[in-house]
């Protein structure tokens, strides 16, 4: 019987999983109401005493949708910044690094955030960008900023991969050409001077007179290079007064094949491969005394594992504090039935069925606790939609909060055992004796 | 055809077990209309409520025909009153919420769905030949206190009941509206055949009703037939 029920649930796919969790959550609610409401018509009744009591049921409505929109707040926003760092890491198929910490590394190259770390020298670039299973081995190179942009130096395979084409304008062809991303804010045709450094340390003209001309804009990669502007890696080696990656005998094409020796050294080496296998293969070969090798995704796949463990804390607290909510409702609907049994004594006293009365308060309970979770998981997902729109401001990672299965299958939860456990002030108003309600 | 009343050995108990009622024996006849009367506290509206049966700690027979409510489980007693019993309360009891023909026609919310229609209509009807034609709609917040309480005598008779009791129904009335409304109440069970009950102070509805018991002290002291 268990092995049928499993092997029929496995069979479904996870939408259809999705809908019938869903419908296994709010099935005893279904048919609770169905069973005390079946055969009676307590609409005029239950609406009555909403708008008699409105005030009352407005903050009932209130307190639900606010303890629900922090719970459907609280997760979508969680997921959808899971869902937009791992977007913006989504093009990084392996990163080649000196040997140190990944995450300082994957949070330099991946999400462009300021960091130290040592070089990876020409000899092991060459190594990599030879090795016949390599598509594409990009260097970069940081250390310059425009007016708070980064400035990253690296070519022009690497600004087609990463934003699979240009939304206009050119590739850079010469060593003072520039691409804007996509949200960078300068325009095609626009020259900059670049200030060394980021920030508050920003030095302007620390590089002379040089400037660059904005040719291209990169399409949108939901990543803070959307914010960069990226130059070829060659210009930034040579305005650092360094070598510029190629030899004596070097006619000014940009890009590979770089010469190991005139190679100033890359924080990391982006790598894209011609199969999963291949990464795998490449990670284990690069992983040495000399080089560390990591995937990106993988990085991040801990650091969301970790993060897991704190949304699972997040979900505990959410939950409590709907149960919280949901108590503190259900004592005050208790009230709410004191204040009305002088009615409802009336009810029963006029012939009116014990199941009547129950489904008359059971009904407007339900009535108050459902508006109140579908106003909640509206206001929810608005809530992340603002706080997700201020992260993505901040990080500019693409932090795009949408409602999702689990809160709808949090909200279902709550909303259908509150809506259960309203029987219970219910229960309690039809076992008081009628004509002491009545002189009430 | 209304339910012959006959009551013996009634006994009605306070929570301290004290007894506040007590009826040896009170017989009422099918389409009779019979006022009670006597001082406050004399036990009247208790002996209305235990007719129909809205009291615990009751001892002795209530019976309504061939059945006797005080050994029916609560359901059968609530779907008793619900089939056989209108009841009007002191201070009109209605639903502030829902308008005049709304509070007339509640018992359709709780009946079969068969005699929903039947209701509604008869509730209308009432209304109607209770001079409250032209305010099915008029929120009874706004009626004076003579409509609201012809209003709950018309949800009191809107599913047909073969008995009605009322508790203090001319109370809290003009005199003139007091009158008509006795008028009414007359009327109304001679023309269908129906049993009334009355708890009144009401010294014009003790005059005008063919019966009349008082009570003191928990028990029938004297009855009266008027001519």
């Amino acid at each position: 019987m268990h092995d049928g029920v499993s092997g029929l649930w496995s069979r479904l796919s996870v939408l259809e999983q999705d809908i019938a969790t869903l419908f296994l959550l709010v099935l005893p609610a279904i048919l609770l109401g169905i069973f005390l409401q079946r055969g009676y018509a307590t609409g005029p009744l239950t609406w009555g005493l909403i708008r008699r009591y409105s005030r009352v049921c407005v903050t009932f409505v209130a307190l639900i949708a606010v303890s629900v929109a922090l719970g459907t707040g609280l997760i979508s926003q969680e997921r959808a910044l899971r869902s937009g760092t791992a977007s913006a890491a989504a093009p990084f198929d392996l990163i080649v690094a000196a040997p140190g910490s990944e995450m300082t590394a994957m949070l330099a190259a991946v999400y462009l955030q300021p960091a130290r770390v040592r070089l990876v020298d020409g000899t092991i670039y060459d190594r990599v960008a030879r090795h016949e299973s390599v598509t594409l081995a990009a260097p970069i190179a940081f250390g310059d900023s425009f007016e708070g942009r980064p400035v990253v130096g690296t070519t022009t395979a690497f600004v087609d991969h990463l934003s699979g084409g240009l939304a206009e304008g050119r590739a850079f062809r010469r060593i003072d050409e520039a691409i804007a991303g996509a949200r960078a804010k300068i325009d095609i045709g626009a020259a900059f001077a670049p200030a060394h450094g980021h920030g508050d340390a920003a030095v302007d003209g620390a590089h002379g007179d040089f400037t660059y001309t904005v040719v291209g804009r990169m399409s949108e990669t939901g990543s803070p290079w959307d914010t960069a502007i990226l130059v070829p890696v060659e210009s930034v080696w040579e305005i650092h007064g360094l070598a510029n990656g190629h030899g004596p005998d070097w006619g000014g094409r940009l890009g590979p094949p770089f010469e190991p020796t005139a190679f100033p050294g890359t924080p990391a080496i982006i790598v894209t491969a011609d199969s999963l296998a291949a990464i795998y293969s490449l990670r284990s070969e690069f992983s040495t005394d000399t080089t560390m090798a990591f995937l990106p995704g993988a990085v991040l796949a801990r650091l969301h594992a970790l993060l897991g463990d704190v949304r699972e804390v997040m979900s505990i607290m959410a939950i409590v504090t709907q149960g919280l909510v949901a108590v503190a409702v259900l004592a005050g609907l208790m009230i709410l039935s004191r204040l009305v049994s002088r009615q409802l004594a009336l009810l029963a006293a006029l012939g009116a069925p014990n199941r009547f009365v129950l489904a008359v308060i059971w009904g407007t309970s339900a009535t108050l606790i459902l508006t109140g979770a579908l106003l909640g998981m509206g206001l929810g997902v608005w809530a992340a939609d603002i706080i997700g729109r201020i992260v993505s401001t901040r990080t500019d990672i693409d932090v795009s909060a949408t409602l999702g299965w689990s809160e709808v299958h949090l909200v279902a939860g709550f909303a259908s055992t509150t809506i259960l456990f309203a029987l219970v002030p219910a229960l309690f108003i039809t076992r008081r004796e009628i004509v002491d309600d009545l002189r009430s | 055809m209304a339910l012959r009343l006959v009551v013996q050995d009634l006994n009605v108990r306070a929570k301290s077990g004290r007894v506040i009622l007590s009826v040896p024996t009170l017989e009422i006849a099918p389409g009779e209309a019979v006022v009670i009367k006597g001082p406050s506290g004399a036990g009247k509206s208790t002996l209305l409520h235990a007719l129909a049966g809205l009291l615990e700690r009751v001892d002795g027979a209530v019976n309504w025909g061939q059945r006797n409510l005080n050994q029916m489980p609560g359901a059968a007693r609530t779907e008793f009153r619900r089939k056989t019993l209108g009841i009007v309360f002191q201070d009109h009891l209605l639903f502030d919420e829902l308008d005049a023909f709304g509070n007339a026609s509640l018992p359709s919310a709780f009946a079969p769905r068969r005699d929903r229609v039947n209701i509604r209509m008869q509730a209308a009807d009432m209304l109607d030949r209770l001079n409250l034609t032209g305010q099915f709609r008029q929120s009874v917040t706004t009626q004076s206190g003579g409509e609201r309480q012809r209003v709950a005598v018309a949800r009191a008779l809107a599913h047909n009941p073969q008995v009605l009791l009322a508790d203090e129904p001319t109370a809290s009335l003009g005199r003139e509206a007091a009158n008509a409304l006795i008028d009414d109440l007359l009327r109304m069970t001679h023309d269908d055949g129906r049993t009334m009950i009355a708890v009144s102070h009401d010294a014009v509805f003790q005059d005008a009703a063919p019966r009349v018991i008082e009570m003191r002290d928990g028990r029938i002291v004297t009855e009266t037939q008027n001519a």
